[in-house]
């Protein structure tokens, strides 16, 4: 009883992890470099879902607001600075997103303050299950992220433009000889990828509280969750989300809470020793 | 009159060379010395540093008023922590080289007095604090013996807890820390004080920051069924372990350090989830006439009462302090004022209350400085004992039930 609700707790952490390593994953994939800033696009959801849910007192339009702001801020970062330098080496595309990051924490602290913010949702007594304690706030948070998910990946595998999408990040240079236009693929990446960040920072916002730096703070454990689950590979984020939020918290009985951070750095080491590839990543050939 | 030429190129000279000066010579032939307020005007600690800083200046200009000390008058130069460690060592170091401070008063939050403190031991100067981690007592912080604490340490307030526990009569109490020197100094400073009086700690739980969620924490704690929870944590980690908490629906009691449950912790969760915490802070010595200087000071430059910054009283007495020390020493030596800091402050003397009047008594013989903040007796790790309020959260207030000293 106590681990299935240490597992219950597990799943909503992994959830949000998933979801931003999904954002990191989709970008590696097509554009082919590691966003750091998708922690500050985390952020940057948060504080547009706060202001929704400020202003119309909806969570749906926070979500919402969250999504839509967050692909603008991240497709408005592409057509700035990651287009000019998609040439560049993988390392000059990554400084730039560090960059980036840097200036949206910055922006968010002058406009919003130092200060955490919360948001203001009624707080409820638990269902209980079997003597497992499952949260309604919770319930609702893993519909938004199933919801989420679902869109994504109907995106991808169901319409014309997620193909292309997917050609792009098998074979760049096949999917542009085949008449795929690289520049609508981006567009159509970079509103995904930033919306998807956006309703992961929500969520995290809604649990915890909302700070400037909050979303910075969750980037090294979705990256991780991006390379568990194979890097390009959205099933296998999600995935290795899940599977590091339960692992983290179904340890700690065993090693303490201070460790469970650790935990996630072991699980990466040991993937990247034994299994570059990931759990669902392919084997990448010479290109 | 006429003006020769050679006249005015004087003229235009003496001119230059004055406007050239520091704005203390113009007005008189006093040597400076100089002192560095580094206070968070900025960031976490912004509800308490510009109060800070403000106090430093006035106890300064009383102090001038006063003729001075050691001779010379003081020069204030203001820098902001930001209460960010790494903000606090570019401005410490812009103090110390660019304005060749001769002490530094008024740092906030353990971090910051930890990065700036191996600045101002390497400078050789006075660094004066109001954090409370256990580190800054002991070397390599205070190596060298020139770092006080005007706050209660860590441990001080956990030995608060304890006499709170027991005096609320709860018997199973438990730990939660935020995984720094000040979160683990408040808890296992209440485990040391209460198993000291033979009572035993149900479970202890040190977290992590920054953590989506603290619920198997929670989970932890909760299932040793303890009647209270002692915690040495922050505003932000507390915001969400107590939602988390009463969504629980577990009932238990909380003592707090006041920096965690303040009315910003109200704002943030409500006032439901919070009936009933007790929040423990240190409060000034409310008695003593230095106090009502302080708050006379205080009241006219900020237009609040006293009371509503506990941290302006210790710098208003950091200032006091460090003049009296130079006065007694006669010399701008660190060495030398150092020398002379639980000289003028600690018991034996005749008690004082104000920089004038402790300056006079001086030349009579020994003073004991009682300050505005506590009665600042500087143990042989420059800490003192401050009393404690302790504040029950009643509809969304923070009122003082009684004080405890310990």
């Amino acid at each position: 009883m106590f681990y299935a609700q240490l597992l219950v707790n597990g799943i909503v952490q992994g959830l949000v992890i998933g979801l931003a390593a999904l954002s990191i994953t989709l970008v590696f994939g097509i554009a082919r470099f590691p966003n750091a800033a998708t922690g500050d696009f985390m952020t940057f959801g948060a504080f547009s879902a706060l202001t929704a849910h400020q202003a119309t007192g909806s969570i749906l339009f926070g979500g919402l607001g969250a999504i839509v702001a967050t692909g603008l801020v991240s497709l408005l970062a592409y057509w700035a600075v990651f287009r000019r330098l998609a040439d560049r080496s993988v390392v000059a595309l990554l400084v730039a997103s560090i960059g980036i990051g840097f200036l949206l924490r910055a922006v968010l602290g002058v406009v919003f303050g130092h200060g955490q913010q919360v948001f203001q949702v009624p707080l409820t007594r638990p269902y209980v299950f079997n003597g497992i304690r499952v949260m309604p706030l919770d319930l609702q948070l893993a519909a938004v992220a199933a919801l989420a998910l679902a869109l994504v990946f109907s995106l991808l595998y169901l319409t014309p433009i997620g193909r292309q999408m997917r050609a792009v990040a098998d074979n760049r240079d096949l999917a542009r000889v085949s008449g795929i236009r690289p520049g609508r693929v981006m567009v159509a990446l970079w509103l995904v990828a930033g919306g998807v960040a956006g309703v992961a920072g929500m969520m995290l916002g809604i649990k915890t509280i909302v700070t400037p730096e909050f979303g910075w703070e969750m980037l090294l454990p979705a990256f991780t969750a991006a390379i568990l689950g194979g890097i390009g590979s959205p099933v296998g984020a999600v995935a290795a989300g899940l599977i590091l939020g339960v692992a983290q918290e179904l340890s700690t009985p065993f090693v303490g809470f201070t460790y469970k951070i650790a935990l996630a750095f072991i699980i990466m080491l040991a993937v990247l020793l034994l299994r570059p590839r990931g759990l669902f990543g392919q084997l990448e050939g010479a290109r | 009159m006429t003006t020769t030429r050679r006249q005015f190129l004087g003229t235009i000279g003496a001119t230059t060379a004055l406007i050239g000066a520091p704005t203390i010579l113009r007005a008189q032939s006093q040597p400076v010395f100089r002192v560095g307020a580094l206070c968070p005007v900025t960031g976490s600690g912004s509800p308490y540093g510009s109060g800070m800083q403000k106090m430093i200046i006035a106890a300064a200009e009383a102090v001038n008023a006063a003729g001075g000390a050691a001779g010379h008058k003081i020069e204030i130069v203001a820098e902001d922590t930001q209460t960010s460690p790494q903000a606090a060592v570019l401005a410490a170091k812009k103090l110390i080289d660019v304005n060749k401070v001769q002490a530094i008063l008024g740092t906030w939050s353990s971090g910051v007095s930890l990065a700036v403190v191996p600045l101002t031991n390497d400078a050789n100067i006075i660094l004066m604090n109001t954090s409370g981690a256990p580190a800054l007592s002991t070397p390599p912080a205070n190596a060298k013996g020139l770092s006080y604490r005007y706050q209660a340490t860590n441990d001080r307030f956990g030995r608060a807890f304890a006499e709170i526990a027991e005096k609320e009569g709860f018997k199973r109490p438990a730990t939660m820390a935020f995984n720094n020197a000040s979160g683990i100094g408040n808890t296992e400073g209440f485990r040391k004080a209460w198993e000291a009086k033979g009572g035993k700690v149900v479970e202890n739980v040190v977290y992590e920051p920054s953590q989506p969620t603290y619920r198997s924490e929670l989970q932890r704690v909760l299932a040793a069924n303890p009647d209270v929870i002692v915690t040495g944590s922050y505003l932000p980690d507390t915001t969400i372990i107590m939602r988390e908490w009463f969504q629980s629906g577990q009932p238990v009691k909380w003592i707090m350090p006041g920096w965690a449950a303040s009315p910003d912790l109200v704002k943030a969760v409500g006032a439901d989830v919070l009936e009933g915490v007790i929040s423990v802070d240190s409060v000034s010595n409310e008695n003593a006439p230095s106090y009502k200087a302080y708050d006379e000071a205080f009241r006219k430059v900020t237009g609040q009462p006293g009371q509503s910054n506990v941290y302006a009283a210790m710098t208003w007495d950091m200032m006091n302090v460090l003049a009296l020390a130079m006065e007694a020493a006669n010399s701008t030596e660190t060495a030398a004022i150092n020398a002379k800091i639980r000289e003028i402050a600690n018991p034996e003397g005749e008690k004082v209350y104000t920089y004038a009047a402790a300056k006079e008594a001086l030349k009579k013989g020994e003073i004991n400085y009682e300050g505005a903040s506590s009665i600042l007796d500087f143990d042989q790790y420059g800490d003192v004992t401050p009393d404690f309020g302790v504040f029950f959260i009643e509809g969304g207030k923070l009122n003082r039930r009684y004080v405890v000293k310990i």
